[in-house]
């Protein structure tokens, strides 16, 4: 089996995530930014992509997020939704105070206005693409031209478009790969979805002669273990030979994940790596695991996204941002691992820095006592009306550098280390915390391992 | 068919029942990170603090929350209908120091578990909670 070096791609979801990415891209592998984020702010993604590329020459990609404009399956009421709700928002009606209508984002508005037809269609008309909108050979190569100009040429647009910064614009560099345009494989229609999807990286393929071509496999989680659709996609991947696939199985999270599900995965990376290099979309350790196995990398946000559901969640409250624990490679409250500390006896910095963690926050927080561990989880009322106490910014902000810098540390540990220690330490690692409150949250670990072993 | 149908038909009689036992300064829904403690309660005269999670039914989940909890109090304890509480698997709790209340009907309350002094307590996070109280108290 081909054994890669693990990489990790670093997805920025907002302007606001750009103080992570400008101070640790240059331990990571290459950013991801989705279109719509390009769209809604070009000058400022622009700006801080010739930057970053100034100050560390990371490869970027753009997420042409094209799967946004196609159906759903509502997995909360088992229907397929062609409603495109996901692309709206409440927005407020000019010159009616206090009224609200719902209405297209902004960004995939002008997002559906560059890409054109079909994708313009669909907003206009409110409903979904499907594939019968790309049932004409000529709409599929003018969406794939489009969706690669985008990719490779709206930086460079967006410089030549300001007088002040025309100049520059070729120094803006190429992402280091464009995705064929792709649809969410729904379920119910998978075979036509797979069909299209197959359709628009073969012509994306053809089409793209300087930069190499990568491919998203964008399916429901099923797709992951349905044997007779995994080797459909399969043989259209080999038979399309793009030079690299991202998988992302909505809504799969490796650390929920059942021991069928995770050897799928293993399953396909083995099936896939000869040919392309092949990425988890979304993925956390275990991911960055089966480099053993071929994975060339996976990609994550900076504080979340190692898994992701196609549709966003809509009206949740910022999530807290939880404690990332290295050795069992999971999230945990800042409360739960105060409460393991009796039983794992830590009483001192230094036995915390030895059990648990010794990043340079970690150092700089506990180091001035173990009681200051409490600051990762710091809560206030976010305003005087605020019924319920959040995380504070600060205490986001630490977990989100002690996430990044400990996601580093693992990469390079799976890089030197052989395929039995990785899972020698997961599994040692689910026997320390099982006898602990995280206890029931650390199988996961057990698991990973007997998939690493396994011999498929 | 217990008469208590949600968790909250359960506070009042076991507010009651720890206060006789001196935890006269009470809050409910005491927040506590991420979660919110149903009934905080500390007495002066023992310099002690209660916390309690009331539950219908889940006691495991109860047991999962009441653990965190020891971080900020003296004694836990899980209350819930007597009918459940026959349910629960004593022995975990008690690996636990954790105690259990049973809430009959008619609204009377008995320990059927009595809750140990443990090594887990945070003193900054008990001694926050005690300035909460009072500061409510007061106002």
């Amino acid at each position: 089996m081909p054994e890669l070096r693990p990489t990790v791609i670093l997805r920025m979801g907002s302007h606001s995530e750009k103080e992570y990415i400008e101070k640790t891209l240059k331990h990571f592998d290459g950013l991801m930014v989705g279109a719509n984020l390009l769209q809604i702010s070009p000058g400022a993604t622009a700006s801080l992509l010739l930057k970053l590329h100034k100050a560390c020459k990371r490869p970027y990609f753009v997420d042409p997020m094209t799967y946004a404009f196609g159906s759903y399956f509502d997995p909360e009421t088992g229907r397929v939704r062609d409603d495109l709700d996901w692309i709206k928002s409440e927005q407020k009606v000019p010159g009616k105070k206090g009224v609200t209508e719902r209405k297209f984002k902004s960004s995939y508005r002008k997002l559906a206005n560059y890409f054109g037809e079909p994708f313009s269609t669909a907003l206009d008309r409110g409903k979904a693409l499907t594939q019968a909108d790309f049932s004409n050979d000529h709409v599929v190569d003018e969406a794939c031209r489009t969706i690669i100009k985008f990719q490779a040429e709206r930086l460079r647009e967006v410089f030549k478009e300001d007088p002040q910064t025309a100049s520059y614009a070729n120094d803006l560099p190429r992402p280091g790969a464009v995705f064929a345009p792709y649809f969410y494989i729904e379920p119910n229609r998978a075979k036509h979805w797979l069909s299209l999807n197959n359709r628009l990286a073969l012509r994306t393929t053809e089409q793209s002669k300087d930069i190499p071509v990568h491919v998203v496999v964008c399916g429901h989680m099923d797709l992951l273990t349905n044997a007779e659709h995994s080797a459909l996609v399969v043989d259209n991947l080999l038979a399309c030979k793009p030079a690299g696939v991202w998988l992302w199985f909505s809504r799969f999270d490796e650390r929920v994940a059942n021991k069928e599900q995770l050897l799928a995965l293993r399953w396909w990376v083995e099936k896939l790596t000869t040919e392309m290099s092949v990425f988890n979309m979304h993925g956390g350790f275990f991911s960055l695991a089966l480099s053993k196995f071929g994975m060339a990398g996976t990609m994550h946000g900076v504080g979340y996204g190692e898994q992701k559901d196609v549709v966003p969640v809509i009206g949740q409250s910022t999530p807290t941002v939880q404690y990332y624990l290295r050795s069992l490679h999971s999230r945990h409250s800042v409360l739960q691992i105060q409460r393991c500390f009796t039983q794992l006896g830590i009483k001192t910095p230094e036995d915390f820095f030895l059990k648990i963690c010794d990043c340079a926050i970690c150092s700089h927080i506990v180091g001035a006592g173990l009681n200051e561990f409490s600051q990762f989880g710091e809560i206030h009322y976010s305003t005087p009306k605020s019924k319920r106490a959040a995380q504070t910014p600060a205490a986001a902000k630490r977990c989100r550098y002690h996430f990044l810098l400990n996601r580093i540390l693992e990469r390079d540990y799976v890089e030197k280390s052989s395929l039995p220690e990785i899972a020698d330490q997961c599994s040692r690692s689910a026997d320390i915390w099982s006898k602990t409150v995280i206890g029931p949250a650390s199988a996961h670990a057990k698991l990973w391992a007997e998939v690493l072993n396994s011999n498929l | 068919m217990t008469k208590f149908s949600k968790e909250s038909d359960l506070l009042a009689p076991v507010a009651r029942f720890v206060k006789r036992r001196g935890f006269c300064l009470q809050t409910a829904e005491l927040p506590f990170y991420e979660y919110r403690i149903d009934l905080y309660g500390f007495s002066r005269k023992n310099d002690a603090t209660v916390a309690i999670e009331l539950k219908l039914n889940n006691w495991k989940r109860a047991l999962e929350q009441t653990m965190l909890y020891q971080l900020c109090a003296d004694l836990v304890y899980i209350a819930m209908p007597e009918s459940s509480a026959r349910r629960v698997d004593k022995s975990e709790l008690e690996a636990n120091g954790i105690g259990l209340i049973a809430v009959r009907e008619s609204g009377s309350c008995t320990f059927v578990l009595v809750a140990k002094h443990h090594d887990e307590i945070h003193q900054p996070y008990r001694l926050s909670q005690i300035n909460y109280l009072k500061e409510t108290a007061c106002a």
